[in-house]
């Protein structure tokens, strides 16, 4: 609760700035970041420089083959990079943009390594030499339990339902970590007890305005995971942001987490809710057989996600949307809404997959009947959707 | 004739003068009159003025032609006191003897400041503690000196405290009082000796008394007396003012910050006194009017304080507080509407206060001897929701506590024997009632006890000596000990005192709040098993010299070691009980100095100068402590204009130490349901990496705060306007630095501390 003040003071003070000047670029360290998961193909260690202002940080949209790259890491390149397993084999990993030339993947060096071959309670000891020579060396032991490899689907009815997950207390587990995938950002938390009860008006306390963890028309899922010490370590510690301590590093010779995860549970829930409103439904397009040709969402699936609170407010709507996809067109089929509405005027968002901070499209009309017409920003053109009964 | 052996035995014993029969003392007396003297030259008789022996209950109101009797009084160096609303108090020096009257006449001068709050008769001046105690490093502040402190929305104790020697202030947000290089919560806060764990509101920019309650501090800030246990750096007692007109007098104050009412009047031709106040802030009904918009926060403090004497030697005294501050904020409601809709925003509620109840029952017995017993329970709690139980935290103390003293009164001795005992109970707990999981559940239960002995020797004319012990122990962890407590006065002359202490102090309470540069409130854990206690050495030497009655100088020098100060550790395991707090040594030296005046113009204030130096060690690393300042300088003074009273306030400050952020290093974050690393979700977090620990020092600050008020009598109340401007030439003071990595050239942001702040209010009183 103290930190959650601290912030808020210095939000609040930061507005009185007095003098803002340049200083000098400090040394810059190595900075490690690698987990062993039981679940993963192969395992991945990420090496990169720590931020001592000489990029600009950008915040473009996450790329999977290159997750250092995408923003504006400084990913260090060409280390040697190997791991110990507890029978005494040595792993050496590949850096990813050396696979493919002129690949991405900078810094992300591979062990081929597949989670089912960890050893559970073994212990694995992971070295690294940089180019310039400095020396990395860090240790997990990787905590039992079987891996979850499939995932559970449910059907999870936000009004209604309550979703309790519990699992065996697995040896070697310092503790275990739940997380929810929500469009806006996960809830993850740490808790020694083998028993969670997630409800559907369960509130997401990680992000500052604290929404709904769950959202109606979009898949979430949910995992709980064994993990050491090492990874419980650093990711339940934060460094103070005005004094610069807190964290908890054990990689020696540089700073960051070697930890080591087993996925207990795996759940893939498809959240829903009651669709009583009139903005919510199942909705098709129409029109004429150009209109219909070249929009490029052919159905919406909406729900009220929140009403109103106040009398100057909208409601706020969340869904799925189907996408009309081209060949070669790689990007989602059906795609996360998130949007609100007042008085009849509907505003939606299409997301570029299940997250709030990618939008593709935005589309702006109005609720007549049962018939939402409007217009998109980027593709133009009018477009209708009729709700299904 | 042969006398026999018995014959001879019973001659001599006839001729022996007889035996001198054990005496019984003959009652002794006060006699007078009070006078005032207003603006004519002549003085006229003072009706209903209050005649009061210090230190004792005994007590009398003036009649109409002035006169009073205070009989029977106790024998010995006395202090006789003279009150009356809109006069300056005066204290007179009295010696009885067995079967005496002592005649004395008082005048009392005009007091410029009507609406003073007045002293209990329990209280001390610095004139008389300078004579009776030696009074090593005891500050006493009246409420005729609190009045004029220029303060930002209102007068403020714990601000004021912070002016005084020895005691510096982190910065301008921070309220937590730095003692001769201890922690903030090394400070024990009492009211009328009942003690308070978070005296605080809004995050620590102002303390829970309200002025117009407020009779009189005492602050000592080292080898306090045997008395005084549980905390090792100071004592802060703030008391009660009390009414001595009979009827209702009401005080009402209205300033930028809130709102406060205070009722009071005595009783029973002077035998009782009663006061009742209540402050609430108004700024989210105010907004609430003009805006849909919600102010989240608010506070109100109520606070009421009784004291009565049976008979002629029995006090019955009541304190009770009770204050709440409140965070709630509906997010979804909380402003207007954006693009996106707020309306899917959750709720946070954060509220935290204090409660408190006092009795003391005092009674004098033979004009020697008084016997206090005094009973309280005391209390502060603090809640976190998040998400309407999706997250929540919550700290808990709670405490019930009985002690006692039994005080003789001799010639040459004053003897005190006393115990105390406390029993607590500590809830600190964490955890999502949403998910049914707990993250800690923390909860003790100590018991303390105390007994300690102390005795004040006039060991000759110029020699004072007190000495003491102090036996505490501690339930849970199997912990006692023995506390020495000594102070010496010598007086070179009647005006000048050399002074030397030394003492040991233990503290079984401790605060995880952190050694940061905001502190909002503490949150407190006992010694147990897993943490230790605490403990330090006080050792001081110092002079003053009593200027008259016009003020006084006073120099003192201290040196401190820290067998073992805790601080909170900020990577603890809150799934792990034993690494909340990480242990050091420590030491702290420097030297004080306060010169201060009350002049009969009705000016006043004072000059503090501190020099400190602390240190902190563990592990073979030595550091400064985040409030160690080298130099701080206080200049107060307040001075009456015509009608108006003008004060002033300036300091001078080195900085405190910081640690520099030398880089940052991006927060990856590992996702289990695919198996790969992510960041930027929902935002790329960067975290700070610091440099050494506080090898940096801020620069030096300054800061004027400048207060005006008038007293104008309207319809038989009087109505006092004040407009105060804290920082009154805008000095660019620096809070903290903000460092950015994350662009292609680093920087440096310093924010400041309180800009150019003026605010205004007035106190009607009738």
């Amino acid at each position: 609760m103290l930190l959650a003040l601290a912030g808020a003071t210095l939000a609040a003070t930061a507005a009185c700035e007095i003098e803002k000047v340049e200083i000098p670029r400090p040394e810059r360290l190595v900075a490690l970041h690698g987990v062993l998961s039981a679940s993963a193909p192969s395992q991945v260690v990420l090496l990169e420089r720590t931020r001592n202002g000489s990029v600009d940080v950008r915040a473009p949209s996450f790329e999977l083959e290159s997750p250092l790259g995408s923003d504006s890491g400084i990913a260090e390149n060409g280390a040697i990079v190997t791991m110990t397993t507890p029978s005494g084999a040595t792993l050496v990993a590949r850096e990813d943009n050396t696979i493919v030339l002129g690949a991405a993947g900078g810094g992300v060096y591979r062990f081929d390594l597949p989670g089912t071959a960890l050893e559970r309670s073994g212990t694995y000891r992971l070295s690294v030499l940089t180019r310039a020579g400095e020396k990395l060396a860090a240790a997990t032991t990787v905590p039992g339990g079987a891996a979850a490899l499939v995932a559970e689907p449910r059907t999870f009815d936000r009004a209604t339902d309550e979703l309790i997950v519990e699992w065996p207390t697995t040896p070697g587990a310092r503790s275990y970590f739940v997380r929810v995938e929500t469009p806006y950002g996960p809830r993850a938390f740490f808790t020694n007890e083998t028993r969670v009860r997630l409800s559907g008006d369960l509130r997401n306390a990680d992000l500052d305005a604290l929404p709904h963890v769950f959202i109606p028309g979009f898949p979430q899922t949910v995992t709980v995971s064994a993990v050491d010490s090492n990874y419980y370590d650093w990711f339940r510690t934060h460094n103070d942001a005005l004094s610069g301590a807190g964290l908890i590093n054990r990689v020696s010779g540089g700073l960051g987490v070697f930890g080591s995860l087993v996925r207990l549970r795996l759940l893939d829930l498809n959240v829903v809710a009651p669709q009583a409103e009139p903005v919510a439904g199942s909705f098709r397009v129409i029109g004429t057989p150009e209109e219909v040709s070249s929009t490029p969402y052919l159905a919406l699936e909406l729900y009220m996600e929140s009403a109103a609170s106040r009398r100057d407010q909208s409601d706020a709507l969340s869904g799925r949307a189907t996408r009309r996809k081209s060949i070669f067109d790689t990007g989602c089929s059906f795609c996360g809404v998130l949007g609100s509405m007042q008085d009849g005027r509907v505003e939606l968002n299409f997301l570029t997959g299940w997250s709030a901070r990618d939008t593709m499209e935005t589309f702006t009309g109005e609720l007549r009947g049962d018939t939402l017409v409007g217009s998109y920003r980027f593709a133009g053109g009018v477009a209708r959707f009729v709700k299904q009964r | 004739m042969k006398l026999s052996g018995s014959t001879l035995l019973v001659a001599l014993l006839a001729l022996a003068p007889a035996p001198a029969r054990a005496q019984e003392p003959r009652p002794s007396a006060v006699a007078g009159r009070v006078l005032v003297r207003a603006d004519t030259s002549e003085p006229t008789p003072a009706s209903r003025a209050s005649v009061a022996i210090v230190g004792t209950s005994i007590a009398a109101t003036t009649g109409a032609d002035g006169r009073f009797l205070l009989a029977p009084a106790p024998v010995g160096a006395r202090t006789l006191r003279v009150r009356l609303p809109g006069y300056r108090m005066a204290d007179r020096p009295i010696q009885l003897r067995d079967g005496d009257t002592v005649r004395v006449e008082v005048v009392l001068e005009r007091s410029v400041q009507l609406l003073s709050p007045l002293r209990t008769d329990a209280q001390r001046t610095d004139a008389e503690l300078f004579t009776s105690r030696p009074s090593i490093s005891t500050t006493v502040i009246d409420a005729m000196a609190l009045s004029g402190v220029p303060s930002i929305g209102e007068r403020d104790v714990v601000r004021t405290v912070q002016l005084l020697p020895g005691v510096t202030a982190r910065n301008d947000f921070n309220t937590g009082l730095t003692v001769r290089g201890g922690e903030a919560d090394q400070n024990l806060v009492l009211l009328d000796g009942f003690p308070l764990y978070n005296p605080f509101h809004l995050g620590g920019l102002f303390s829970t008394f309200m002025d117009a309650t407020v009779g009189s501090i005492e602050l000592l800030t080292g080898a306090f007396p045997a008395r005084y246990g549980g905390r090792m750096s100071s004592v802060l007692d703030v008391r009660s003012a009390e009414e001595v007109r009979p009827g209702v007098h009401t005080t009402a104050d209205l300033s930028a910050l809130g709102a406060t009412a205070r009722f009071a009047g005595a009783i029973d031709g002077g035998r009782g006194t009663w006061s009742i106040a209540g402050r609430r802030t108004y700024a989210d009904a105010v907004q609430s009017i003009f805006t849909d918009d919600v102010f989240p926060y608010r506070f109100h403090d109520l606070q009421g304080h009784a004291s009565y004497l049976i008979g002629t030697g029995t006090r019955v005294s009541v304190t009770a507080y009770q204050g709440r501050d409140v965070l709630d904020a509906n997010l979804a409601e909380f402003e207007a509407d954006s693009v996106l809709s707020k309306s899917n925003r959750g709720r946070w509620a954060f509220d935290w206060g204090n409660q408190m109840l006092g009795v003391v029952i005092a009674k004098d017995v033979g004009g020697r001897t008084t016997i206090e017993q005094r009973v309280s329970t005391s209390g502060f709690s603090t809640r976190l929701d998040l998400g309407s139980g999706a997250s929540m935290q919550r700290s808990e103390v709670r405490d019930v506590r009985a002690s006692g003293v039994l005080r003789v009164r001799g010639d040459v001795h004053d003897r005190s024997i006393g115990y105390e005992l406390a029993a607590q109970r500590i809830r600190y707990s964490s955890g999502s009632p949403q998910t049914e999981t707990t993250t800690f559940d923390l909860t003790q239960r100590p018991v303390t006890g105390a007994l300690w002995i102390d005795d004040l020797w006039q060991l000759s004319p110029r020699w004072l000596v007190e000495g003491g012990l102090r036996a505490e122990a501690l339930s849970g962890r199997q912990w006692a000990a023995l506390s020495p407590r000594l102070s010496l006065k010598y007086f070179v002359s009647p005006q000048v005192a050399l002074t030397a202490g030394a003492g040991r102090v233990t503290q079984t309470m401790h605060s995880l709040a952190g050694d940061g540069a905001l502190r909002y409130f503490d949150v407190w854990l006992a010694s147990d098993s897993f943490v230790p206690v605490a403990t330090a050495w006080h050792w001081v030497a110092g002079a003053e010299r009593r200027v008259g009655d016009v003020g006084s100088v006073r120099v003192e020098g201290f040196l401190k070691r820290y067998d073992r100060v805790l601080e909170a550790d900020p990577s603890e395991d809150p799934q792990r009980r034993g690494d909340e707090f990480l242990s050091a040594k420590g030491s702290a030296f420097g030297v004080d100095m306060l010169a201060r005046w009350q002049l009969k113009s009705g000016a006043t204030g004072w000059i503090t100068y501190s020099y400190g130096v602390s240190r902190r060690e563990r592990d073979g690393r030595t550091w400064a402590p985040g409030s160690d300042r080298r130099h701080d300088l206080n200049v107060v003074a307040t001075r009456p204009f015509s009608k108006y009273r003008v004060g002033a306030r300036f300091n001078l400050a080195t900085g405190t130490p910081y640690t520099p952020i030398v880089g940052g290093v991006t927060r990856r974050v590992y996702d289990p349901a695919l198996d790969r690393w992510g960041t930027g979700d929902p935002e790329i977090l960067i975290e700070s990496l610091g440099g050494v620990h506080n090898s940096e020092r801020f620069p030096v600050t300054h800061r004027l705060d400048l207060d005006v008020s008038r007293e104008l009598v309207v319809r038989g109340a009087t109505v006092a306007p004040y407009v105060s401007v804290v920082n009154a030439y805008n000095a660019k003071n620096v809070f903290v630095y903000l460092y950015k990595y994350s662009t292609d050239q680093p920087t440096r942001r310093a924010i400041s501390q309180f800009p150019i702040l003026p605010s205004a209010g007035v106190r009607v009183a009738f």
